[in-house]
């Protein structure tokens, strides 16, 4: 069941009238009615992976216990251990036993030995990686002693299983999330109106930027050998302006759903387009992964305290783990390694907390400085992208390539202005100008319309939502899949 | 208190755009079924809603059929009403829709001439043209029973107005073309046949070049409904003639189960005892100049073919 689909349009509305009028208020009910409500919305998808998903919630709800009543370190440490191993255990098999089993095979070739692989033909489960993090950084705080285990099973089994968050997150702590689902709700008019804005927009990230810019972006990608320099750079452009309104528009749907049932959710994007310098750039992208992977791996391996090489070396692993947690694939690897070297002269010359506000604050435009710092990070990104949306090295390296060396000829410039003026037309990169003219004036609230018309009367209020219903509607139909569900 | 609020302003958001959707939906289809544009289906759509097709001898087929077959030379030879429903680039599968859609505005015609070929049955897997479908589409059982089969509209676009329009940037275009540009009377097609005057384009050589072949896959749900046909034609006493419209010669071999297939249309014919005119090794056959490519005649060599096959069908109901 996709956000943007038929199914969800009305299981949400169902959901929600049957929380707050059915359950009048009674938190066991809430929580029970949540709960299934967000098994079959998972069903939906493959009723299969829901037993899955059931294991690991009893698994952590179980081990969780366990770590909490242990008597010894090493009864605490075995459950811990446990945990650990069986949720990485189910996330190597799905997810990336082939690619090393190949990776491993191909290594061999390269020493003479030729041997076959021996693979898996499996379906990842939709939104494994999401909630085995939610499951890890459960334990793991248990295990730290910053948080009690949780001892109602359907609360903790809403924690993991909350079908706003379920799929692709944003990735929710146990210390932030449980206290809320612990609570009873009270409906609150001003999130759910908030929640419902939030939901428009993201849908119009997704429906009208990110669907939009996947038919360009899939053109040029899958067709690269056909084209040369400046297209190519507007191959990328489309792809990084997709994959940021594919993933922040689900995050905005997601939040705003959840905040339909008087539940606040983690922020996940941050208008990272803006970001002066990558440091900047991944405070503000996937926040609730780039926590994640800080406060469980980063820190635990030293963070930023210890010396040189070690500053350089966990550099490198938050990275490029982060690069591998998208996919069983190399060009993962390479992009974040990628932007692990991108990163490491700020953190080496303590500057990658320059930037901790918002860009140009109070203000209209943003000072030249600010301008060409905020393009150059963006470009470095846009080349990072190339990585992350090739179908392998090879593929990336030769798209890189052609790119560079047609960036000098004319005719690439023509080749260019030819398929904007037959194929793409110039109606989508206007609605993107439009697009990143309102997330600019809207960068200091929590989402770019959040604030835009709260003074304003409310048919004028209307009549902007209704523009964005009608540019969904103009836009729409393209039925994208959301890129995050395949990780 | 805050949830009556909630709802009431909700509703009050919602409601405008649900009255709006049917009324929307109503003006969308009016303004594009009011196209006039290659290649001319809506216009066979609209003859067909508007029961403007009334005949007594239907042409069915695909482009095969509407560029080919002039129904004014028939009609004066036959001394017979023909409208000719020829099907852009679909096989029997939606050829059969549209009989049947034919069939609910009009009574059942004496005669239908269908023109077969290597590509009749073979099944698409997308919906090629899918917007001839859309000013009619909204709650027609019969044309969600043999679209949804193709890659083409979700199931929600057959029941819900207005959202099957959503993305079809081409088709809305047209429709504020329709809107707010003076409307011409003239049509693409006429009684749903327009001989093209194209020259030969060079397709084919570029696929012998290319070393093309072709091998057609006859799909297993179009043979039944099309033995079904034959059935329900003999049932209604409606008279059933096959024809094989000329192909350029040299095309022919870049079919290499072309032999199967014709052999299949011989052996139904002999079997319900269907009379089957097949034009393939026609004189038109020989000479480029009568098309535009290996499958298609042009104006000049539908006119030619048209006046033979009006001439065999007028002396075969002599006989």
């Amino acid at each position: 069941m996709l956000f943007n689909s038929i199914d969800f349009a009305i299981f949400l509305p169902i959901v929600f009238l049957l929380y707050w009028f059915v359950t009048k208020g009674n938190l066991k009910l809430q929580n029970t009615l949540l709960l299934f409500s967000s098994y079959f919305f998972y069903a939906c998808w493959d009723w299969r992976f829901l037993f899955l998903l059931i294991f690991s919630t009893l698994l952590d709800y179980f081990t969780g216990i366990k770590m909490s009543d242990a008597k010894s370190a090493s009864s605490k440490k075995f459950w811990f251990w446990l945990s650990v191993s069986v949720n990485l255990g189910f996330l190597g098999v799905f997810k990336y036993y082939n690619f090393f089993a190949e990776s491993f095979a191909s290594a061999l070739e390269n020493l003479g030995l030729q041997i076959n692989p021996w693979t898996l033909n499996l379906i990842l489960p939709v939104g494994i990686s999401f909630y085995t993090f939610h499951g890890l950084s459960y334990v793991i705080d248990i295990y730290k002693d910053r948080i009690k285990a949780e001892k109602n099973f359907i609360d903790y089994a809403v924690f993991v299983s909350f079908f706003p968050l379920l799929v692709a997150g944003p990735i929710e702590r146990a210390t932030h999330l449980l206290p809320q689902i612990q609570k009873r709700r009270t409906f609150d008019y001003a999130k759910a109106v908030d929640g419902l804005k939030q939901i428009l927009w993201g849908l119009f990230k997704k429906i009208v930027i990110a669907d939009n810019c996947a038919e360009f972006a899939n053109l040029i990608f899958n067709h690269s050998d056909d084209y040369s320099g400046s297209t190519l750079l507007l191959g990328a452009l489309f792809f990084s302006i997709q994959i940021y309104g594919d993933f922040s528009g689900y995050s905005d749907i997601a939040i705003g759903t959840a905040k339909l049932f008087g539940i606040e959710l983690l922020r996940n994007f941050a208008f990272p387009c803006f970001s002066r310098d990558i440091a900047e750039f991944w405070r503000r992208w996937h926040i609730s992964l780039s926590s994640w992977f800080r406060d469980y791996l980063y820190i635990p391996l030293g963070g930023s305290k210890g010396g040189t090489w070690m500053k350089i070396r966990n550099t490198f692993i938050i990275f490029i783990v982060s690069g591998f947690w998208h996919g069983a694939n190399w060009t993962f690897i390479v992009w974040g390694a990628l932007n692990a070297v991108y990163f490491l002269p700020l953190l080496l010359h303590n500057k990658n907390r320059n930037h901790l506000d918002v860009v140009a604050a109070g203000k209209l435009v943003p000072t030249a400085k600010e301008f060409f710092s905020m393009l150059l990070t963006f470009l470095m990104t846009v080349f990072a992208w190339i990585f992350f949306r090739a179908e392998n090295i090879q593929h990336a390296m030769s798209y890189i390539s052609d790119l560079f060396s047609g960036l000098a000829s004319k005719s690439s410039y023509v080749e260019t202005m030819n398929l904007i003026r037959w194929q793409i037309g110039y109606g989508i990169p206007l609605v993107i100008v439009l697009f990143f003219s309102l997330e600019w004036l809207g960068r200091e609230n929590q989402y770019a319309i959040s604030q835009l018309g709260k003074t304003w009367k409310r048919p004028m209020r209307h009549a902007l939502y209704y523009a964005l219903i009608f540019a969904i509607f103009w836009f729409g139909g393209k039925e994208q899949q959301f890129i995050y569900f395949q990780f | 208190m805050q949830m009556k609020t909630f709802l009431i302003h909700t509703l009050k958001f919602f409601i405008p755009l649900l009255i709006l959707l049917i009324p929307l939906d109503y003006v969308l289809s009016y303004y594009l079924s009011q196209s006039n544009e290659y290649p001319g289906e809506i216009e066979v759509w609209n003859d067909i809603y508007q029961s403007k097709a009334t005949c007594d001898v239907a042409v069915y087929g695909s482009s095969r059929a509407w560029a080919h077959i002039n129904p004014e030379i028939l009609k004066d030879s036959l001394h017979a009403e023909v409208y000719n429903f020829g099907m852009d680039g679909h096989n029997f599968w939606l050829q059969y829709l549209r009989h049947l859609e034919f069939l609910k505005h009009h009574p059942q015609p004496k005669t239908i001439i269908l023109s077969v070929d290597v590509f009749t049955l073979q099944k698409r897997t997308e919906l090629y043209q899918q917007s001839q479908f859309l000013p009619y589409m909204l709650w027609n059982a019969n044309i969600r029973k043999y679209t949804s089969s193709y890659v083409g509209f979700k199931k929600s676009d057959y029941y819900i107005p207005l959202l099957r329009y959503s993305g079809k940037t081409t088709s809305l275009k047209t429709i504020l073309k329709n809107a707010f540009s003076k409307h011409t009377e003239e049509k693409y097609r006429k009684r749903g046949f327009l001989g093209l005057d194209r020259a030969w384009n060079f397709d084919f050589e570029k696929a012998k070049a290319a070393n093309v072949t072709y091998q057609i896959k006859m799909d297993s749900a179009t043979l039944v409904l099309f033995e079904n046909f034959i059935q329900e034609c003999r049932n209604t006493k409606t008279e059933l003639i096959f024809v094989y419209t000329p192909e350029y010669i040299e095309g022919q071999k870049l079919f290499v189960n072309r032999s199967e297939l014709m052999s299949y249309y011989k052996t139904i014919s002999e079997k319900y005892a269907i009379p089957f005119y097949d034009y393939s090794g026609d004189s038109l056959c020989l000479d480029k100049k009568y098309f535009y490519n290996a499958s298609h005649l042009n104006k000049q060599g539908a006119e030619i073919f048209s006046r033979k096959l009006a001439s065999d069908l007028k002396a075969r109901t002599k006989n």
